[in-house]
Order: structure tokens, then sequence, then C-alpha cells
């Protein structure tokens, strides 16, 4: 038995395969005469990254991935053959990518309160993309946060706050922010439990070391809490989700908008009115609007509502309802209805997959096919998380990856080929975890917390030079940055 | 004499001396002085003739030395007449009284040399030194010397001269005069007249008197009991073990490798060998009558005979004690005819096997077995075969009942003590929370975010909480002490906000407008609860209406239209007429609808509206009684066999699905309970997983999900699945799916409330540590 075993094992060590390695990346791709390689089948990921390494004749090894029929090659080639079916004698075609290399801790930047939302303003983030007077320089990045004590913050690079907004007695947001998003270099849009939206005008001294948030706008429209907010610059146009079941639609521009609902100002409540005349009202100039659609059709709180990433005029939503919507936003139709089996609490849109990952609140990220031709609801489902997850966002390097933040106080890299087909259909698993760094300069990083109490990720937000921004319950905003993650298609 | 003796000794010395130069010599050679002596010996090869000089010359050193030692020990030893002597004796004497008998003195080196006296032997020793002088002749018989004038030598070699014989005139003087002691014959050695001394004579004597000729024997003296009974405290000897009993024996040794020898050289066998059986007869033919016999299979009708049972205690020779009859039942067993015994024999204890005695009847009872086993018709039954696993009911694996809540996905920490009561909102988005330290607080369910939190009391707890059912407004009920509270927590939009603030000061008007009928109502409570408005600071806060009941109401229901609430005040105290009251929001009227006590079961415990039918449940500590609102009787008594219900709950949707309705009761003796209230009065099933008592049982609401949970004080919460068919011929299938743990349990008390999502399989629990946890 044991020799018939080991005699196996020689044969496999000696048996080989004849594979074509190539890349999709000019920078790191082998000259066009390197023709089909005889490898040994008992090769693992390591040994045909240094095989290509040699190839390449490269100074620096670059790690590698490698990739068989869009599958990461986890297992000996000899394996893999084996449990795919494959004959020894076929060519293999091996593709290569450069490996994720975990993300380090860059910093921290603590707040009062829990931070609920946060973006990047960067030379590559869409708002940048969107400037339209403006022209954004390199090296001021900002970042900003939106926090439970209503409050809107802008960071620099170097841990300072750049800008605060304005507390509630002077117009600013009476209750918890939620979502905020930079619309432009110049513009930013948040919303919150208060159930409006607010855009603020943001304008920097040229000291740098000082900025001013102005309030510009309020829309009116949400008769609950306001939880998720996209924005699309170029159209001017804002998308929310609000646990009153309405995905609203709004436009940015003062002009454009519709008078705000009367019964849903704050002077229309009777106890409010009060309160008012005894606090010497504030005397708020900022114009106030309504909404352009508010798109009914869900039964549940609204957790997510996105614009398509190529169409502006095709929003998604995602709700506790377990069901993802498709909206045409020209005629604030619904076009479509995905039903699954959880509670969807995070969207993202997959433009070049025609996927949508959704976070679920039973712990996992599903990745749902809207087009209507497509025949299963759920295309894949990644695993790995322990707790709901509620933020979504994409790698801005590679068209596979993305990130998830969850309550459970981790954010995970996810790689959609890293996958395996199991009982439940195709299921991934994470890449990379990235704890809170509070934990671990408690000296508990090890240590589980149940129900992810006081680190829970709230927002998590993936900018190609900054690097993963994820704001949560421990007051931080945390900011991570793998070398040599930012490349690969 | 002296000189003599001192040549003598001279020469002894003068030998010993030369013996031990031998010695020395040899000494000089051993190995341990060899580095030393190295030179001195070439020296010696070299100059042999030197070496041996000076080895004469320490001989002589040495016999000098010796010589005047042996002078003076002589002198010790035999006394002489010499004054020189005596004066030595006297100094040797002293010395010996006063100082070790050792000396120091130089030797030839000039190092100290130890000289010790000579031991001198006692009477005891065995040195005998021969007499003076004594004939040395030995064996020889005297008869030899007859011709000479000698009869001998003494130890010096001079001859012992033949005494002089008298004449023997002297001799008949000598017989008529016998002197003491005379035996008339003739010493051999000496040749004189052998005389006895006066102690031979007395030796004669005793001989004669059959005494015993040893001096001082006392026949009688007393008897030394060696071997008495009386135990010594000392050992007999102290001696140390001897060696011999440490080392193996060299004698078995040799006998034991004897009998090696002997088995190796094949003299001793191990066994014998075997002996060559006789040769077969060949004139003896013998037929083997069954040598090709196949065996066959038994007859179709074959039964075999039932086995006898194992024997038991009290067929055993010793049975244990509990066993053995008593008098009575020997005596009864004794007088019962044969045929009637219960058993054939009597345990009988007979202490060892080899006492027992043969058995008399046991041809008897085997001829009677025989005969049992030929008469006795037997019967051919077919067995089931039936699969034990068979038999349990089928129910679906947890897995395939999926969603239902696992784990703990938020925890919500900020109460102080205990939290003893929560509620999800309508909408699903919020958690009202009250407890002991008289705060009400409102939570993002999600994120365990506190968005509100009033201070109700700061000496009472709120003991439970409860929204308004309805979407379109938010009121929260809260008991605190011994009042109510509506509140409008300031979460919601305006519209909400103000709707939910009409709602419940509509009342005010009708309380004021319609006086009449509330006397009448009043008079019949016999006491008027009075809505009254709160104090500014809780009306700042949210409270709209305060209800002061002055019993503490333990548990709130809402009607599902939200215009009714029914509270139970649990205390032994309270008055039974106003235990439950119904309150109507929107005329604020308050109602005492059961005015006796209810019979039997102690004080009501808790009470709920039917989801669909104008029935009120009320539970007291045993039974549960259902009333007919709009008939205004008693519909049903549910007798759950509980000793103390806690809580109870009716399933949503049942009745509107299968015509009968289903409530679970959770109970303090950790029982928690399914009734079918078409089957019977009892409980249609009874679960008891809880290690402690039941605090809050609640089905899912909205019938979405067929779950159903309850909360115990060890901690736990446990999920279950409990699905009603709208068949009526299939009862409820109750599966077990999970138990939830996390909540610590902190003075005896674990888990105190529970509630569900009202549309997600998510449920909410608050214990008694202080936080409340959202399962998903």
């Amino acid at each position: 038995m044991s020799d018939e075993q080991t005699s196996s094992a020689v044969e496999a060590t000696q048996r080989q395969v004849r594979v074509q390695l190539m890349s999709k990346q000019e920078d790191i791709a082998l000259p066009e005469n390197t023709g089909p390689i005889l490898v040994p089948t008992g090769l693992r990921r390591y040994a045909l990254s240094t095989l290509v390494n040699n190839l390449l004749s490269s100074e620096k090894p670059i790690p590698f991935e490698f990739l068989i029929n869009g599958t990461f090659l986890r297992t000996s080639i000899d394996e893999y053959l084996t449990a795919n079916g494959i004959s020894s004698e076929t060519t293999l075609e091996i593709e290569y990518v450069r490996a994720l290399i975990p993300p380090l801790h860059i910093a921290s930047f603590e707040h009062d309160d829990w931070v609920s939302a946060t973006d990047v303003l960067s030379e590559a983030s869409p708002a940048a993309s969107w400037a339209s007077g403006a022209k954004f320089s390199k090296g001021q990045e900002r970042i900003l946060s939106g926090s439970y004590d209503g409050l809107l913050r802008i960071w620099n690079m170097s841990s300072e706050i750049v800008a605060t907004s304005i507390g509630p007695s002077d117009g600013g947001h009476t209750s918890s922010i939620k979502a905020a998003k930079f619309v432009s270099p110049n513009q930013i849009a948040s919303a919150g439990l208060d159930r409006t939206v607010r855009l603020w005008k943001y304008t920097e001294d040229a000291s740098d070391f000082t900025g001013k948030i102005t309030p510009q706008l309020e829309l009116y429209g949400h008769k609950s809490g306001i939880e998720s907010l996209a924005v699309h610059a170029s159209s001017n146009r804002l998308l929310t989700g609000s646990s009153d079941n309405n995905v609203g639609f709004w436009s940015t521009k003062k002009a454009d908008a519709p008078a705000a609902p009367e019964t849903l100002l704050p002077s229309s409540s009777a106890r409010n009115v009060k309160r008012r005349k005894l606090n010497a009202t504030v005397s708020v100039s900022t114009p106030q609007r309504g909404p352009l659609a508010l798109m009914s059709g869900h039964t549940g709180t609204v957790s997510a509502a996105i614009f398509d990433a190529k169409d502006s005029t095709v929003g998604y939503s995602a709700s506790w309802d377990h069901s993802l919507r498709t909206w045409d936003l020209v005629t604030a139709a619904l076009v479509d209805t995905r039903t699954t089996s959880h509670s969807l609490l995070s969207l993202e849109h997959l433009p070049e997959h025609n996927l949508l990952a959704a976070g679920t609140a039973a712990r996992h990220i599903t990745l749902i096919d809207p087009r209507a031709s497509a025949t299963t609801v759920a295309a894949m489902t990644l695993r790995g998380h322990t707790n709901a997850v509620v933020s979504l966002a994409r790698d801005p390097h590679s068209a596979y990856g993305l990130i998830s933040g969850s309550h459970d106080g981790t954010c995970r890299i996810w790689d959609i080929r890293s996958t395996k087909t199991d009982k439940d259909g195709v299921v991934g698993e994470s890449v990379y975890s990235i704890t809170r760094k509070s934990l671990e300069e408690e000296g508990k990083a090890e240590s589980k917390r149940v129900g992810g109490e006081g680190v829970k990720v709230f927002s998590v937000c993936w900018d190609p030079t900054v690097g993963i921004v994820s704001a949560g319950e421990d007051k931080r905003i945390q900011i991570n940055r793998g070398e040599g993650v930012l490349s690969s298609q | 004499m002296v000189a003599r003796n001192a040549s003598k000794k001279r020469k002894a010395v003068t030998r010993d001396v030369e013996e031990e130069a031998g010695v020395f010599s040899g000494d000089e050679l051993s190995p341990e002085n060899l580095d030393g002596t190295l030179s001195d010996n070439d020296n010696d090869l070299s100059e042999s003739e030197d070496g041996s000089d000076s080895e004469i010359e320490l001989i002589d050193d040495f016999s000098d030395e010796d010589d005047d030692e042996e002078e003076e020990l002589d002198s010790d030893e035999i006394p002489s007449d010499d004054e020189d002597e005596q004066k030595q004796k006297q100094t040797v004497k002293r010395s010996n009284a006063d100082e070790p008998n050792v000396r120091i003195v130089k030797d030839a080196n000039g190092n100290d040399r130890y000289l010790y006296d000579e031991i001198i032997p006692d009477d005891n020793s065995d040195y005998s030194e021969a007499e003076e002088n004594a004939n040395t002749i030995g064996d020889i018989p005297l008869t030899f010397y007859d011709q000479y004038p000698h009869i001998g030598y003494d130890i010096n070699g001079k001859k012992i001269m033949r005494p002089a014989k008298g004449e023997a005139l002297d001799a008949l003087l000598d017989s008529i005069e016998i002197p003491k002691g005379w035996t008339g014959l003739t010493d051999p050695s000496t040749g004189k007249p052998l005389n006895l001394s006066q102690s031979e004579l007395e030796l004669l004597k005793k001989v004669q008197m059959n005494e015993i000729t040893s001096e001082g024997y006392d026949q009688y003296e007393p008897l030394v009991e060696y071997f008495s009974g009386k135990q010594e405290i000392m050992p007999l000897s102290a001696a140390p073990e001897p060696k011999r009993r440490f080392v193996p024996s060299k004698h078995e040794a040799k006998r034991v490798m004897k009998i090696v020898k002997a088995i190796r050289e094949g003299r001793i066998l191990p066994y014998r060998p075997p002996e060559e059986r006789e040769e077969k007869d060949d004139t003896v033919v013998n037929f083997d009558l069954w040598a090709d016999e196949v065996e066959r299979k038994d007859h179709i009708m074959h039964i075999p005979a039932p086995k006898l049972p194992p024997p038991g205690y009290e067929e055993s020779y010793h049975p244990p004690p509990e066993y053995l009859p008593d008098k009575k039942e020997r005596k009864e067993w004794e007088q019962t005819d044969p045929e009637d015994r219960e058993k054939e024999f009597l345990p009988n204890d007979y202490g060892s096997l080899r006492r027992v005695p043969g058995f008399e009847n046991f041809i008897k009872e085997k001829f009677e077995r025989c005969l049992d086993l030929y008469l006795a018709p037997r019967v051919r039954r077919s067995k089931l075969n039936i699969d034990p696993e068979s038999l349990l009911p089928k129910l679906p694996s947890p897995e395939e009942l999926k969603p239902f809540p696992t784990t703990c996905a938020t925890v919500f920490r900020g109460h102080k003590g205990r939290v003893r009561s929560l509620a999800v909102d309508p909408t699903g988005i919020w958690l009202a929370t009250g407890g002991d330290d008289g705060t009400v607080r409102v939570w993002e369910l999600l994120t365990g975010r506190q968005l509100w939190s009033i201070k109700l009391s700061d000496e009472d707890a709120v003991n439970v909480v409860s929204w308004r059912p309805g979407k379109d407004h938010i009121v929260l009920a809260a008991a605190c002490g011994d009042d109510l509270y509506l509140s409008v927590p300031p979460i919601a939009d305006p519209e909400i906000e103000k709707a939910s603030l009409e709602l419940v000061d509509a009342g005010w008007g009708y309380a004021a407008n319609a006086p009449a009928l509330n006397t009448v109502e009043a008079k019949k409570a016999n006491k008027p609860v009075q809505w009254i408005r709160p104090s500014s600071a809780l009306a700042d806060a949210g409270v709209s209406v305060v209800i002061p009941l002055r019993y503490v109401p333990k548990s709130i229901s809402w009607h599902r239209r939200g215009d009714y609430f029914v509270t139970v005040c649990s205390g032994a105290s309270t008055p039974a007429s106003v235990a439950i009251s119904i309150h109507t929001i929107s005329k604020h009227l308050t109602q005492f609808p059961f005015r006796r006590r209810l019979k039997g079961g102690g004080p009501p415990q808790t009470a709920h509206f039917h989801p669909s039918k104008p029935i009120l449940f009320v539970a007291n500590q045993r039974s549960i009684r259902a009333y007919d609102l709009s008939r205004q009787l008693l519909v049903k008594i549910l007798q759950p066999g509980a000793r103390w219900i806690s809580s109870f709950d009716i399933h949503p949707t049942s009745s509107t699905a299968s015509g009968g309705d289903n409530i679970i009761i959770g109970s303090y003796d950790r029982r928690l309970l399914w009734h079918d209230l078409d089957l019977s009065p009892r409980p249609y099933k009874t679960l008891r997983y809880h290690r402690k008592a039941i605090r809050a049982v609640k089905f899912h609401p909205g019938g979405r999900y067929p779950l159903f949970a309850d909360a115990s004080d060890d901690g736990s919460i446990q999920i279950f699945h409990g699905s009603v068919t709208g068949d009526m011929l299939s009862n409820a299938t109750i599966v077990p799916l999970k138990v939830l743990k996390g909540h610590k349990v902190t003075g005896e008390l674990g888990v105190l409330d529970i509630d569900w999502h009202p549309r997600e399989a998510w449920c909410v629990s608050a214990g008694a540590d202080g936080t409340c946890r959202l399962w998903m």
C-alpha cells in the first residue's frame, strides 16, 4: 500500500505537463517567443512563482498567483489535474497575476464618536474625476468622515482635521450621520438619521491647513433615517436608501430640485415648534428642496442604493426585505426584483462581470447577476465574515477585487476568482482580513468580541493612492495599505 | 634467672626483628613511596652493601629498644626480688593507673614512635603457661626411666631427679597415721606419694553425696523467664545483618549451575518424552458409523428449547442476607403445598462452597424439565422486526429549517443593572429596553447605537416596555413602579410624530367631555384611575401620558388594533379587582374587567389579547383562561400542569390557518409547554430542556417564520421551530433548533425577556447582566 503511494508520488514528481504561462499585464509579460514549458506536475504556487521570476529575470522577485481556467491554483498542479480530470498531456494555460500582499496599517484617526461613513478624495477617486472647475492636485488627499455625533470632518493624510461641519444648532445635521460622500473636490453630500440629505460646499485655504464646510442645500423627503448615499456628480444626481423603505433620487442642483414637502420640514413638528420657540429659533438660510423621485417598492429598510457604474440612469437598491431591485432612474420605475433569502445590508457593482455584490445579515456576501436573462439569482457566495456585512467597495486596481466591512470588526479582501464549488454553489474565501488596530492596541488582537462589540466596521472605502480606509465603532478611521496590492489589470 | 630470661627474650626479639626487617625492606619498595624513594633505590642498587649495612643498623636499633621494653614488660609480668625491678614495677603500675598504656619514643629517624604495653592475659584467657618444673617426657611410660636416677626432664632440659624413697618403717608409719588426703598411690609424674588436696576431697565428698560438684551452684535459683508473654521493648540482639544475607549464595549458585549443566548436557529432561503408543492391532476392524455424516438442517418445525434463565442471587450458596428468608417466611414456605409454592427452594446460606450438600432433587428436577419440554406445547411466534429508528417522529434537520438566529450580532450595553424588558418596534428598526436603573432606552437595532433614553424613576425599575402595534404611529408604553407611561420617542419623522402625539393626546378631551360615563365606570371599579399629564421634564423628554395604577404592573399587552392594552399587576398584595386593567387610549380610560379573584391558581400573572379574535387570555399561576370579550363569558380553561406560569404567547396565525389556537407557556418550574386548544386542556407537548426557570416565551410575530423562543434563568435562549399546518389532521411540528448562549448569569438570573424582529428571523434578548443582545 505504502509502496504504491510512494511509487505514485515518485511518478507524480517525475510526471511533467506542458504549460503555457501568460499574463495580461504588459510589465510582467513573458517574451513573445516563450513557448510551452514542460514542468513537473508536483509544482505548487511558490515553485511556479520562482520559475516565472527566473524567466522574467526580474531583479526583485515578485510574488505571483496562478490562475487556471479562472481559479487560483491552491494545490499542486498534479492535484489540480486530478481534481478536474484533466489529462497531463494537454497544454495547460496558466495565467499569472501579481499576488496581493497583506495590507499594513498606516494610520488611525481618532474621533469623538462612532464613525459611520468615510470617503476619500484623491487624484484617482471618482470625486476628483468629476471635478469640473477646480483641478485636483496630487498630494492633497483628503479623507471625509461622517460621525454619529452629527459632524462631518475632513482630514489630511497627516491625521489633522482640516475642516469640521457645523453643529445642529447652527444648521448642521440634527442627528447621526450615516452616509457621507465627496461629490466633487468642492462639494460634499451627507445623510443621516435626521432624514435629510445635506449638500455642503467645501473650500480650502491656500495654506492647506484650514478648510470650511458650509451648508449649501438641505433635501427633505425621507420619512425615516437615511442609510446610504450614492453620488453621480457628472449628472448631478444622488441616490439614497432609507429605512422608510423608499429609494430617494435627488438632484444636487438647487434649481433642478422641486420644493421640499412642507410636512416633513422640522418646523412642522408640533413638539419641535415649541422647542424652537424656547431655543430662540436659529436663523437658517439654507435652501430646502425635495426629491426628484421617491421610489417605493421595497417592504423593508433600504440599506443601500447605488448607481450602475456604467450607466447613470440605472440604479440598484438592496433592502432588508431580502430583495435587490433595479430602477430606471429616468422614469423612476422599478425594472426588476431579485429576491434572495437573506436581508441585504450593502451593495456594490462589479461592472466588468455584470455582477452586484451584496452583503447580507447572514454573514456572507452574495454576488447577484441583475440582468433579466440571468438564470440564477446568486452567482457566488463569499463566506468568512462572522457578522453582518454592512459595507462593500471595489478594488480600484482589479476588476476581481472587492473589500467588505463587517460588524464583526474586520475588513476582508476578496478575489472573486479564488473560488471553489461547494454544495451551496460557488463559494469564495477571503484573501486577507484586516482587523481593527484599536483591538491590537488594547492587546486583545486575538480575543474575539462577541457581536463585534466596540469594533464594528460601518464603512469602508478603497482608494488607489490612499489605500483602504475603514471607519467603525471604535471611533476611528483606519487606513491600511498593501504595497504591491496595487496592480493587476 | 633474670639474665637467662633476658637473653631468651633477646633472642626471640632478634628473630622477630629480622622478620620485620624483611617487611620493612619490602615496604620501602612499595609503590606509594616510589616517587620519593626512587633515588634511594638507585643507591641501593649501586651500593648494595651500604644498603645492607643500614639495614643491619636499623635492626640493631630496633633490637635495643625492644630489649628495654621487653625487660620492663617482663618485670611487670613476673615478680622479681630485685630492687630496681621493684621500682620499675611501681612506676609501671603508676603509669598504668594514671596514664594511657602508651609511650612515645624517638626512632632512628627522630620521628615519634608509639610503644604500647603488652596486653596481659588474665585468667579467662586461653593462654596457658607450662608449669616450670613439669616433666616434659611426653607420652613415654615412666618405666623407661626405672633404671635411671631421674624420671624425666623439665622444660629447660634439666633432669628431674627421682625423689628419694623412704624406709619401709616410714611407710608403715605413714600407713598407721594416714594423713589427710592420703591415697597410697604414687604420682607417676613426680614419683612422690599422691595426696589429695582439701578441695579435691570436698569434691569427692560431693560426688559421694550425689551433689553437684561445682561450687556455688544453686539448684533452686529463681527462674528467668526468657520466653514470657511480655513483650520486651528492646530487641534481643542489635547485631547488624550479616553480609551473607545480601550476597547471593555461592552454594546455591553452584547447585543451580549443576542443574543447568545437567539440563544442557541432556541428563535432565524437562518432561518425559511421550511414550510410543502401541501399534494398532490390524486384526481388529473399527467401523466409524458417522464418518460420512453431514450436518442436516433443523426441521422446519424445529423449535429450540427455551433457555433457562440464569441463576439469581437467591440461588447462590451464600446469598446476601436480604435474600435469606426469615422465620416467618420459612414457616410459610414449609406450610404451603409444594404445588403452590412460588419458589421451588428456599435460599440457604452455607457460608462456603465446601459446606454445600449434594442436591438431592437433581434427578427429579431434570426429569421434570425433560417432561416439561416433552409435554409442553410450544407456539411459534413470528417476531416483529421493527427498526427502532423508524418509531421516532420524522423531524426535519435544523439545516433545512433555516433561517433562524444562530449568532450574536450586536450587544447593547448601557443599562446599569438588569434589563427587565425589551421590545422591537413594529417597523423593525428600533429596540426599546427598560431596566432596573429606571430608564427606558431606544436603540438602533442593527448597530447597537443608543438613540434615546429617558429616566422615568430614580428608585423603581422599569418592569416592562411595549410598542404600540402599527407602523403609522410610534407609541411606547412602559411600566415603571406603580405608573404606566405612554411616550412618543423623538426618533421618527415629523409626520408620524405628529400623528402619534395626536393619537395619545386625543383622549384628554374625551375624558373631560364624558364625565358621566367615567363616573359610572369608576364606581364599578371602586377606584377611579385618572390619566394625568407628566411633569414638564418628562414631557420634554417625550412622555405624553402617565397612568397611576397604585399597584405595580408587571405585564403589558396590546390589542392588535392598538387602541387597547391590558396590564396585569401580579403582586400578591394586589386586590383581585384591580389586578387586571384594560386601558383605552382614545378615551384615556382605565377599566377593571375582573371584580372577583380567579378561582384556583393564585394571582393573575400575565394577559394577552388574541391576535385576531376578541378573546382575552389571562394566566394565573397554574391555569390560563380564555374570555370572549364580546359575549363576556369564559370560553376555555387550560391546565398546563405547570406550578407557576411565567409567561405565555399565542400563535399569531394558527387560528386563521387551522381554526384552532396554539399557545406556548413558559413556567418557573423549567417547562415549556405547547398547547393545542383543539386537542385538550392538557399540553400537547412538554419541552423540558432548561436547567432553570423559564422567564419568557415568544412566537415569531406575523407568522412569516414558524419560530418560537424561550429565555431562561440559566442564561440561555432556545430557538424552536414550531410549524402549524392548515390540515386539521396533522399536529404541530416542534423541532429544537438552537441554544443561544452569551448572557452571563447574574444573581441567579439569566435572560429576562425576549422578543422577535417583526419580519426577520432575528431575536433580541434582555439579560440580567445589563446587556441586550441581537441574535441573527
